[in-house]
């Protein structure tokens, strides 16, 4: 196991416990959250009655977020153990193959969630030249979509400890 | 069997603080909109034992089964979040005033606190 190691560094220890794994998949819940709400603010302030201007959220600001949520749903529901094509086992079919294709799908969407955002924030805020309580939407919009991002990242983190547990407790 | 009793006393007092402020929260400005603090804190917990329930203990090379069990953990720590997310979001939105989100968050920390240890005393009871 410590021959064919790829990296020069080895994972700390404390990484391969149940506790870390657990730890991470709820902060990657938490951001989420955190990420959603974000948003959802921006949305429920744009038609609170402290919005003073006449520009809204429309389902144009909405687009982003709903891919971000998609990638992150479709990174997150492939078996990660399909990815690897030299474990003997899984390699007929082209399994190995699929799973690659659907994954980069995943990461598409959430790529072009992110970016998304960040054209919805210049094309629809910066450009106008609006101030702050308006340019919030924009903002809001980006931190959502960078914070689902995060998560996915954490969770993808946590998945991955979880598999050299396993592993450790197999032996 | 005796500090078993003193937890509980203690956790209840605790518990009822934490309805104190969020039920003051709510009927200071007469806006009950904070008392969604506690729904959502009541429901934080139940994706956990359902998903623990879901999931199969025998086999742990199984791996469908701790997927469930992340997927329960992920929609907790969702549910967390939301319980401070929420009232801050009605107050910047202007539906509550910015005392309430303050009162109601404290209120809903301290009685999701409570649940959560209620729970892990149970669960130790149930271990031996």
């Amino acid at each position: 196991m410590s021959e064919n190691r790829l990296f020069r560094f080895r994972r700390p220890q404390w990484m391969n416990s149940a506790n870390a794994r657990a730890a991470g998949v709820y902060s990657a819940g938490a951001l989420f959250s955190l990420g959603f709400f974000f948003f959802i603010d921006a949305a429920a302030y744009s038609r609170s009655a402290k919005n003073g201007s006449d520009v809204h959220v429309n389902f144009v600001d909405w687009i982003p977020g709903i891919c971000s949520a998609l990638g992150m749903l479709v990174i997150n529901s492939i078996d990660k153990s399909r990815l690897t094509g030299d474990s003997f086992s899984y390699s007929g079919n082209g399994v190995a193959w699929k799973a690659r294709l659907v994954l980069f799908m995943g990461f598409a969407l959430m790529a072009g969630g992110l970016a998304g955002s960040v054209t919805v924030m210049v094309l629809k805020y910066l450009v106008p030249d609006y101030g702050f309580p308006t340019l919030w939407f924009g903002v809001a919009n980006v931190l959502a979509n960078s914070m689902i991002m995060l998560s996915s990242a954490v969770l993808w983190v946590a998945q991955n400890m979880e598999d050299e547990y396993t592993y450790n407790l197999a032996l | 069997m005796t500090a078993g009793l003193k937890t509980i006393i203690a956790l209840s007092f605790v518990l009822a603080i934490g309805f104190l402020l969020v039920i003051l929260s709510s009927a200071l400005w007469k806006n009950y909109l904070p008392l969604l603090v506690v729904a959502t804190y009541v429901i934080a917990p139940v994706p956990n034992w359902l998903c623990g329930r879901a999931a199969s203990h025998d086999d742990f090379m199984e791996s469908s089964g701790s997927a469930v069990v992340d997927f329960g953990k992920f929609l907790t720590g969702f549910f967390v979040v939301m319980g401070i997310a929420l009232p801050a979001l009605l107050a910047h939105t202007g539906d509550i005033v910015y005392q309430a989100m303050v009162m109601s968050i404290v209120g809903g920390l301290l009685i999701y606190g409570t649940i959560i240890t209620f729970t892990m005393f149970f669960q130790e009871e149930q271990d031996f």
